[in-house]
């Protein structure tokens, strides 16, 4: 009998793979390559399935409203504004410890900083020296880093105080506490149990907010109705208490926990970037906010306004009007 | 991600990579190039753990369905965009899997596990390359390997003899292996 061709060989096998998905023929070992090939050819995707999900994707894609990202650029929806005593000083600890890139500062002419930004990962972080009108109003910040104990020894080493040794805690991340020079609480975490590569739990940035009021139930409230919050996660104690809650305000997260213990209210500022300055300071107040100053154009571009929420965070309220080049 | 890339180069894929992914969140109809990017590699993902072609197509479509809508929401990590596509897949497969998955492996752990990755980029690679044939090869595979077509119907269709079409497929196939680099071999 003579002896198939090649090409009839490599066919008999891609027969046989064809209609014994399972098994892989025997073939002369010049034609397993080939065969391997034909293996993975059987998944090979349809063209018409691939254009026509390109093509429903597009429709959706045109549908959806171009993304004008109300926030100047870097921002996302809330960011910290830490008001302390010794800006310059916290800046430096953070530039040690955090590795803090410092974006820009604006100096007073005493010296003291007037305003300053610093971004840690992919959060931004303002702060500013406290003065007669705003007394330091320390708070608490979570912070996700690729290495929590190295982050936790750096931050000793640059002067913060340890609150708490890093720990495995139940809920999958290794966690240290410290404060720092100008008061700050900062829980340093690392979360195991996020994907490859990734330290931080999903929908979270480097540095969120943690508040700790009393009274989380009604400061979840009062945040839906004024700020369109949503609760993304919420685990209570069997008394009812909130012990972690994660609200979703725009693109960003807000942590907080029931005052307890050393965990006190330490009510701080905020800065939230909104798509209409004017329409969510309105809804603030009649959700129950106290207004702080009413809706101006502030000279750095941004139509601003500022509410103190009933726990006594206050609620800087922003939409970019006009591009003014940074100092 | 492929086997054996240069860092410099995975690193400028990294980098092109965020710039599309920003591009598209500024403006959505930019996804259709993160699409085009993405699409060999998670229809091979999704194929390897489902028993057939319409819960892969299933499946990549839920995908990028979900990528499009929580893409907003993504957040640069420095780590490849198709990391977070794959992730979305294995979940989706976790999801369907008393009536879906091939075997009771976690695909959550192929979304992990480095030698699986190279697999599927291998595939998607080999994917993209039957793009790149000459038409009558590329006919030959799509019709064998995709409509599932016997040698007869093709040579029918084709109006060549079973002979020639072993031999374009041969060629097609043996084309494929030296286009690949003999990662195959």
């Amino acid at each position: 009998m003579p002896k198939l061709s090649l090409a009839a060989q490599l066919d008999q096998a891609i027969q046989a793979l064809l209609s014994h998905p399972d098994s892989v023929p025997p073939v002369e070992s010049s034609l397993a390559p080939l065969v391997r090939i034909a293996t993975d050819l059987r998944d090979l995707p349809r063209e018409e399935f691939k254009a026509r999900l390109k093509s429903d994707l597009e429709r959706k894609a045109s549908m959806a409203t171009p993304a004008v990202t109300p926030f100047r650029e870097g921002f996302h929806s809330l960011t910290p504004y830490l008001i302390v005593e010794g800006a310059a000083k916290l800046i430096d600890f953070l530039k040690q410890a955090f590795g803090a890139e410092e974006k820009f500062r604006v100096p007073k002419p005493d010296g003291s900083i007037m305003h300053a930004e610093v971004r840690i990962g992919g959060s931004v972080v303002e702060l500013a020296d406290a003065n007669a009108q705003y007394p330091p109003r320390p708070t608490n910040l979570h912070l996700y880093v690729p290495d929590a104990d190295s982050v936790y020894h750096r931050a000793i080493a640059a002067g913060a105080t340890s609150t708490h040794e890093p720990v495995d805690q139940p809920y999958g991340d290794r966690e240290a506490g410290i404060r720092d020079p100008g008061g700050n609480n900062w829980y340093i975490a690392t979360h195991k149990a996020a994907g490859p590569g990734q330290f931080t739990p999903e929908g979270l940035r480097a540095v969120t907010i943690y508040l700790h009021p009393k009274g989380a139930v009604q400061l979840i409230d009062f945040l839906k109705r004024a700020f369109n919050a949503e609760e993304a996660a919420r685990y209570e104690s069997p008394e009812g208490a909130i012990v972690h809650a994660r609200i979703r305000i725009g693109d960003s997260i807000l942590e907080m926990g029931e005052a307890h213990g050393p965990y006190e209210p330490r009510p701080t500022g905020i800065h939230f970037y909104v798509a209409d300055a004017d329409a969510a300071y309105r809804q603030a107040l009649a959700a129950g906010a106290t207004s702080l100053t009413e809706p101006n154009d502030a000279p750095y571009g941004d139509r601003t306004a500022a509410v103190l929420d009933p726990q006594g965070n206050s609620w800087f309220l922003a939409t970019p009007i006009k591009d003014v080049p940074l100092p | 991600m492929a086997r054996g890339q240069p860092r410099s180069e995975a690193r400028e894929e990294i980098s092109a990579d965020r710039l599309l992914i920003e591009a598209a969140q500024r403006d959505p109809r930019r996804f259709a190039e993160l699409y085009e990017q993405n699409f060999d590699r998670v229809y091979a993902f999704s194929a390897r753990r489902v028993r057939n072609r319409e819960e892969a197509e299933d499946l990549t479509s839920e995908v990028f369905h979900q990528a499009l809508a929580n893409l907003p929401r993504f957040e640069w990590r420095g780590v490849p965009f198709v990391a977070w596509l794959y992730r979305m897949a294995a979940n989706a497969i976790v999801d369907r899997w008393h009536s879906t998955s091939k075997e009771q492996i976690d695909p959550r752990r192929d979304a992990e596990d480095k030698a699986a990755l190279a697999e599927v980029e291998q595939r998607a690679s080999l994917f993209q390359l039957v793009a790149s044939l000459p038409p009558d090869q590329r006919r030959v595979i799509i019709q064998r390997f995709v409509e599932q077509r016997s040698i007869r119907e093709i040579a029918a269709e084709l109006g060549r003899s079973e002979g020639a079409i072993k031999q374009l497929q041969f060629r097609a196939i043996e084309n494929l292996r030296v286009r690949l680099g003999g990662a195959h071999a």
